[in-house]
C-alpha cells in the first residue's frame, strides 16, 4: 500500500520531469518537493496572473504557498514589518518601483540568478527603475504606470463652444498638447458644481508625485544629484502655481485635495470632468457602459508638455526574491515565470501596460488590427507616453519626504501660505530629512 | 478531640496544602488568567515600545534597535509644532464627539423608552452602526462626503436647499465636522443603548411621587431621571474612552488627516511616522503620548462614575 | 370643558413631534447604513454617478461577481467568513470565561489592592490599537503567532476581557451571599453553588456582555490587519480591502462583501435584544 502510493508519487515526479521541456518552449528548470512561500500583492487587477501559478507548479514540480495577498500599502507595511521582526524566511515578494528602495538588504541582487539576455528583453527604462546602486532588485511584471490625459471627445465636437474659446483665448480649441493649453481650457469648460474642467491628486505620495512630473515639465528637479532638495525653484514655483490658479478658479472640484486615485476615477468615470491625467489600470473602466457614464465618449492622448519637455511619473509593480530564501533557484524561476513573455501577454490582455518590449509590440500591433478602436487610441497614447516616463529617486526617503511636501503644497493651494512660502518650508523640511539620513 | 485535631493538621501533607492555599488565594487564582492575558497582550509588546522609544529605531533598518539616544525622540516630538496641533486636535475632536454621543445617546434613549410597540426591532435598528466596522464606515462617509458625486451634496442639490458643491472633506471647519459626524454616526449608539438600560431601572416609585406632587415634565427629568442615569452616562462616557482611537480607522480612511494638516489627529500623525516613515522609534514616543491621553480620558471618567455612585449610595467601589 | 381639550390636542401634537423625531433619528442612523445595502445591489455606474440616479435599478452582479473566481472579482468569501467567525466565537466564549472568573472574584472575595487592579485592567484595555500594533506583531512574530488564529483570538480575549469583568461583576455583587451559602449547605461544592444558583442570575449580563465583546471582535480592523496575512487568517474587516487596488477601488464589491458582515451580527444582537437591556442595567450600575 503504502509503497505503491511511494511509486505512484516517484512516478508522477518523473513523468512532470520528462513531459515538460518537451511540452513547453521555455524551461522553468526542475525543482521538485520545493516550496516557496510568496507574498503578493492583492486586488483584482493583480489577481488574474496568480491563476497562471499552478502551470508554473506543473512544469517544475514545486509548489507555491502564497502566504500572504494583500492591497498595496497594507502589503508593503507588513513587508516593513517583517524586517523589523527578521521574519523574512519566505521567498517571493510583489515589489513595487517606488518602494523598492526602502527595503535595505531585503531582496537579492537578480543578476545573479537571472541571464542577462533576458534581462535584456525587459523595457530598459523598467529595468534600470528597478536597478538599485547596480543590484536589480526585481523583475517588472506587466503593470507598468504611466499617466496619459484622458478627456470628454464632446467638449470638443461643439462648435459653439469653439467659437466662444477662440473668442476668449485666442487660439482654437482642440485636445490640449501643453499644460497651459490644458489651464485654460479646464478653466472654460468648469461650471461647478456640475462640471468640472480636470482635477488632481490632492494628498499623499499622489499630489507630490504629480507636482514632482510638472517640475521636471517646467525644466527643473525634485533633488539634485547630492540628493538635495531643488524644487523650490523658479520652475517649482510655476508648477505649483498651476495647480493653485486651477483651485482659485474652481475649475476642479473643492474637494480635490481630499482625492486620491479611486476618487478621481471615479469622479472621471461619472462624466462631469473634461480633462483627466491618468493611470492605464482605468481605461477599460472609463470605457465600460457597466462602470462609467462617459463611456464612448472618452478620447486618450499623450500627456501635455510643460514650458520645457513632457514628463511622466511612473511605476511599475514587479516580483523579488529575498536574501534569506532558501531556495533562490526556484524562487528566480518563479519570479521570471511571473514576468516571462507568456505571463505579460496574458497580463496586458486585461489592459494593464507590459514591461516586456515584444510584449508592447504584440499588443500594439494586434490593438491596431482588431476592432476596438479605443484600445488602439488608449494603447498608442500610452505607448507614446511611456517615452518620457521617469522614475522616483531610489533612495529609502522618497515616501517620507512626500510627507513632508504634501501639506506644504496642499497650504499652498488652499492659500494658507504663498506658493514661495510653501515650497521654501517644503525643502527645508527636506532639507532636514537629507541631512539627517546622512547624504551631505 | 482538640489535640487530635492540631496532631492531623500537623501532617506535612496538610501543611503543604495550607501554604499552597496562601500562597494562591482563591480571587488570585479567579483574577490570574486575566491577568496572564493581559500581560501576555498588552504589557510585554508595551515594555518593547517603551524601549524603543528611546533608539532612533527604524523598521527597514532593524539593527537601529539598539542604539540608544535617550530621551531625543521625546525631545523632537514635544517640541513639534505639527505634533501639539494634532494633540490639541484630538482633545477637541474627543471633547465634541464624545459630549455630541452624549447629547444624541440621551435623547434618543428618552424618545425609545417611550416606545410601547415593536421595541426589539427599534433597539435592534438603533444598535445598527455599531455592526459597523470602522474601516467600513471611514469608506462610507467618505463617498457620502465626495464633494463631486457624494450623496451629501446629491442630496442637497436635489432639495433645493443648495447648489454649490461644499468641500466637506477639504474646507477646515467641515472637515473636521465630516470626520465628527461619522464618529458619531458610529459611536451615538453605544451611549443610546447603555442610557436606555438607565431608564429602564429607574424606579417607579420616585416619578409616581413626583407626578402627584405636580411636577412639570423638565422638573421630573431634572431632579429625578437624570441624577439617576448618572452613572449610565459616565458608565457610557468610561466604556467610549477605553476605545477612542477607533476613530482613527475612520479618519485614516476619510481625510488621511489633511489637507495641511486640518485633521490630523494624534494617531493618524503616528501611523503615518511608523509605517510610511519606517520610524518607529519616534512614532513610539507618539504612542505614549497617545495612551496618556487615553488614560487620562479614562481615569477621568472613572473618577466622575465611583463620584456619581456613591450619591446614589451604591457600591463601595471606584 | 374647553381646557381638557387644548390638553388633549396638546398631548396629540406632543406624541406626533415624538413619533417624527423618532423617525428623523431612526432614519439619520439608517440612511448611510442602508445606502450601502442599496449600493451592493446597483451597477457600478449609477453609485457614484453625477447627476445622481435617485431610482435604481437592481443587479446582484456584485454578489455573483464576490463568489466568483480571482481575477474576475472574485474574493474567498467563505474563508474570510469562517475566519471571522471562529475567531469571534471562540475570543467570544473565552473571554466570558476568564471575565466572569474574574468578575466574580472582584464581587466575592476582599483582597487588598483591588481597586488598583480593577483601573490596571482597564487601562490596559485603553491602550489605542494603532500603538499597540507593530510591538504586539514583533511579540507574535518571535512565539511563530502570526498569521494564526490563535493569536488573534488571544488579541481579542484581552481586548474583552475587561469589559466583561465590569459587567460581571456588578452582577455577582447584587446576588446575596447567602444564596450560594444556601446551596453548599444542601450539599454543593462551591462550584456547582455558582452554576447551580449564582450563574443563572447573571446570565444576561453575561449574554450583553458577550454580544459586545462579539461585535468588537467582529469589526476589529487595526490589529486584525497587522496580525493576519494570508486567507488562511484574514478576517472579513480585512478582506474587504481585497476590493481596492492601488489606483481603483470596486465599491460596489465592497459593499456587498459588508452586507455579508452585517447580516449576522445584526441576527445576533436581535435574538439577545432582551437580555442586551437587562445585562448592561445591572452590570453597570451596582458595581
Amino acid at each position: 500500500m503504502q509503497k505503491s502510493k511511494l511509486i505512484s508519487a516517484v512516478a508522477a515526479v518523473c513523468a512532470i520531469g520528462v513531459a515538460v521541456p518537451a511540452a513547453v518552449a521555455s524551461n522553468w528548470g526542475s525543482f521538485p518537493g520545493v516550496t516557496i512561500e510568496a507574498k503578493l500583492i492583492g486586488g483584482q487587477q493583480y489577481e488574474g496572473l496568480y491563476g497562471r501559478i499552478a502551470e508554473w507548479e506543473a512544469a517544475t514540480g514545486a509548489s507555491v504557498e502564497i502566504i500572504s495577498k494583500k492591497s498595496h500599502f497594507e502589503i508593503d507595511k507588513e513587508i516593513k514589518s517583517d524586517m523589523a521582526a527578521g521574519t523574512t524566511g519566505w521567498c517571493v515578494g510583489s515589489n513595487h518601483s517606488s518602494f523598492a528602495p526602502q527595503y535595505e538588504g531585503l531582496y537579492v541582487d537578480l543578476n545573479d540568478f537571472v541571464p542577462a539576455e533576458t534581462v535584456a528583453e525587459f523595457v530598459q527604462g523598467n529595468i534600470s527603475a528597478s536597478t538599485i546602486n547596480g543590484e536589480l532588485l526585481m523583475l517588472p511584471r506587466a503593470q507598468f504606470d504611466v499617466s496619459v490625459l484622458y478627456y470628454l471627445k464632446s467638449n470638443y465636437e461643439d462648435s459653439e463652444k469653439a467659437a466662444a474659446f477662440k473668442a476668449e483665448y485666442g487660439y482654437d480649441l482642440a485636445v490640449p498638447d501643453t499644460w497651459e493649453q490644458v489651464k485654460d481650457q479646464a478653466i472654460f469648460f468648469a461650471d461647478p458644481p456640475n462640471f468640472y474642467g480636470t482635477q488632481y491628486a490632492g494628498k499623499d505620495e499622489a499630489i507630490v508625485g504629480r507636482f514632482y512630473e510638472l517640475v521636471v515639465a517646467e525644466g527643473g528637479n525634485y533633488l539634485d544629484e547630492d540628493k538635495r532638495p531643488i524644487f523650490n525653484s523658479e520652475a517649482g514655483e510655476r508648477a505649483l502655481q498651476w495647480f493653485v490658479d486651477l483651485y482659485e478658479a474652481q475649475a476642479v472640484p473643492a474637494g480635490t485635495l481630499s482625492y486620491v486615485w479611486d476618487d478621481l476615477g471615479q469622479g472621471f468615470a461619472s462624466g462631469t470632468v473634461a480633462l483627466n491625467l491618468d493611470w492605464p489600470g482605468w481605461a477599460g473602466f472609463f470605457n465600460d457602459p457597466e462602470s462609467s457614464k462617459a463611456a464612448g465618449n472618452v478620447g486618450v492622448t499623450i500627456q501635455p508638455m510643460g514650458s520645457v519637455t513632457r514628463t511622466g511619473w511612473s511605476g511599475h509593480h514587479g516580483f523579488s526574491v529575498t536574501n534569506d530564501c532558501e531556495h533562490k533557484a526556484a524562487a528566480a524561476s518563479l519570479v521570471m515565470f511571473l514576468t516571462g513573455e507568456e505571463s505579460q501577454t496574458a497580463e496586458s490582455a486585461g489592459g494593464s501596460l507590459p514591461t516586456r518590449s515584444s510584449v508592447w509590440d504584440a499588443n500594439i500591433a494586434a490593438a491596431q488590427s482588431g476592432d476596438d478602436s479605443f484600445r488602439a487610441e488608449a494603447l498608442a497614447a500610452f505607448a507614446a507616453g511611456a517615452e518620457y516616463a521617469f522614475a522616483v529617486p531610489p533612495i529609502p526617503e522618497w515616501g517620507e519626504s512626500t510627507n513632508i511636501v504634501f501639506p506644504e503644497l496642499q497650504a499652498a493651494i488652499l492659500g494658507d501660505k504663498t506658493v514661495k512660502e510653501a515650497l521654501d518650508d517644503a525643502a527645508a523640511g527636506v532639507d532636514e530629512l537629507m541631512r539627517e539620513s546622512g547624504y551631505y | 478531640m482538640a489535640k487530635h485535631l492540631r496532631v492531623f493538621r500537623h501532617t506535612p501533607e496538610h501543611r503543604k496544602k495550607g501554604t499552597m492555599r496562601r500562597r494562591l488565594p482563591e480571587w488570585f487564582v479567579l483574577l490570574l488568567p486575566a491577568f496572564i492575558i493581559m500581560a501576555a497582550v498588552v504589557l510585554i509588546p508595551l515594555v518593547f515600545s517603551l524601549y524603543s522609544s528611546f533608539t532612533p529605531y527604524k523598521l527597514t533598518r532593524p539593527s537601529t534597535l539598539w542604539r540608544w539616544i535617550g530621551t531625543s525622540n521625546y525631545e523632537k516630538i514635544l517640541t513639534d509644532v505639527k505634533f501639539w496641533s494634532a494633540f490639541g486636535r484630538t482633545i477637541l475632536f474627543l471633547t465634541i464627539a464624545l459630549n455630541l454621543e452624549l447629547l444624541f445617546g440621551l435623547l434618543i434613549a428618552l424618545m425609545v423608552n417611550k416606545v410601547t410597540l415593536g421595541q426589539r426591532t427599534i433597539r435592534t435598528i438603533l444598535m445598527f452602526p455599531m455592526m459597523f466596522s470602522p474601516i467600513l464606515v471611514g469608506f462610507q462617509f467618505k463617498f457620502i462626503f465626495n464633494d463631486n458625486i457624494g450623496l451629501a451634496n446629491n442630496a442637497l442639490q436635489a432639495l433645493g436647499i443648495s447648489d454649490a458643491a461644499l468641500p466637506w472633506l477639504v474646507d477646515g471647519k467641515l472637515a473636521m465636522f465630516s470626520i465628527i459626524f461619522a464618529e458619531v454616526w458610529m459611536s451615538t449608539s453605544v451611549f443610546a443603548v447603555l442610557i436606555l438600560a438607565g431608564l429602564f431601572a429607574i424606579p417607579r416609585d420616585p416619578l409616581e411621587a413626583a407626578k402627584v406632587d405636580g411636577c412639570t415634565a423638565w422638573q421630573t427629568f431634572r431632579h429625578i431621571t437624570l441624577p439617576f442615569l448618572m452613572p449610565f452616562i459616565f458608565i457610557a462616557l468610561t466604556i467610549r474612552s477605553l476605545d477612542v482611537a477607533r476613530a482613527y480607522d475612520i479618519v485614516q480612511i476619510m481625510t488621511g488627516g489633511g489637507p495641511a494638516g486640518r485633521t490630523e489627529l494624534i494617531w493618524t500623525l503616528m501611523s503615518r511616522t511608523g509605517y510610511v516613515d519606517a520610524r518607529m522609534g519616534l512614532a513610539n514616543a507618539m504612542g505614549y503620548v497617545s495612551i496618556l491621553l487615553s488614560i487620562a480620558f479614562t481615569i477621568y471618567f472613572f473618577k466622575k462614575l465611583s463620584a456619581a455612585r456613591s450619591e446614589l449610595g451604591f457600591g463601595d467601589k471606584i | 370643558m374647553n381646557r381638557s381639550q387644548t390638553h388633549r390636542s396638546r398631548r396629540r401634537i406632543l406624541k406626533a413631534l415624538h413619533l417624527l423625531g423618532l423617525f428623523l433619528i431612526m432614519a439619520l442612523i439608517c440612511i448611510p447604513g442602508l445606502w450601502i445595502v442599496l449600493n451592493s445591489f446597483r451597477p457600478t455606474v449609477e453609485i457614484l454617478a453625477k447627476p445622481p440616479v435617485w431610482t435604481p435599478t437592481f443587479t446582484l452582479e456584485h454578489y455573483r461577481a464576490m463568489f466568483g473566481g480571482a481575477g474576475e472579482g472574485g474574493v474567498p468569501v467563505f474563508h474570510y467568513f469562517s475566519n471571522s467567525l471562529i475567531v469571534s466565537v471562540a475570543s467570544t466564549v473565552i473571554a466570558i470565561f476568564i471575565g466572569m472568573g474574574g468578575g466574580y472574584a472582584f464581587a466575592r472575595y476582599r483582597f487588598r489592592f483591588k481597586n488598583g487592579y480593577f483601573v490596571g485592567l482597564m487601562l490596559f484595555r485603553a491602550v489605542p490599537g494603532v500603538a499597540l500594533s507593530l510591538p504586539l506583531f514583533i511579540v507574535f512574530a518571535q512565539v511563530g503567532l502570526i498569521d494564526t488564529h490563535i493569536g488573534l483570538i488571544l488579541v481579542y480575549v484581552a481586548m474583552n476581557v475587561p469589559f466583561t469583568i465590569w459587567l460581571t461583576d456588578g452582577f455577582f455583587r447584587q446576588i446575596p451571599k447567602e444564596f450560594h451559602e444556601a446551596a453548599e449547605i444542601d450539599g454543593c461544592t462551591r462550584w456547582q453553588a455558582f452554576w447551580k444558583v449564582e450563574f443563572p442570575v447573571a446570565r444576561s449580563g453575561v449574554a450583553s456582555a458577550a454580544i459586545f465583546a462579539f461585535l468588537t471582535s467582529w469589526n476589529e480592523f487595526a490589529l486584525a490587519s497587522q496580525l493576519t496575512r494570508s486567507v488562511g487568517s484574514k478576517t472579513m474587516p480585512v478582506g474587504l480591502l481585497d476590493f481596492t487596488a492601488e489606483f481603483t477601488i470596486n465599491w460596489g464589491g465592497m459593499c456587498a462583501l459588508a452586507v455579508l458582515m452585517i447580516i449576522p451580527a445584526l441576527v445576533l444582537t436581535f435574538i439577545v435584544q432582551k437580555h442586551l437591556i437587562a445585562g448592561l442595567t445591572f452590570g453597570g450600575v451596582k458595581g
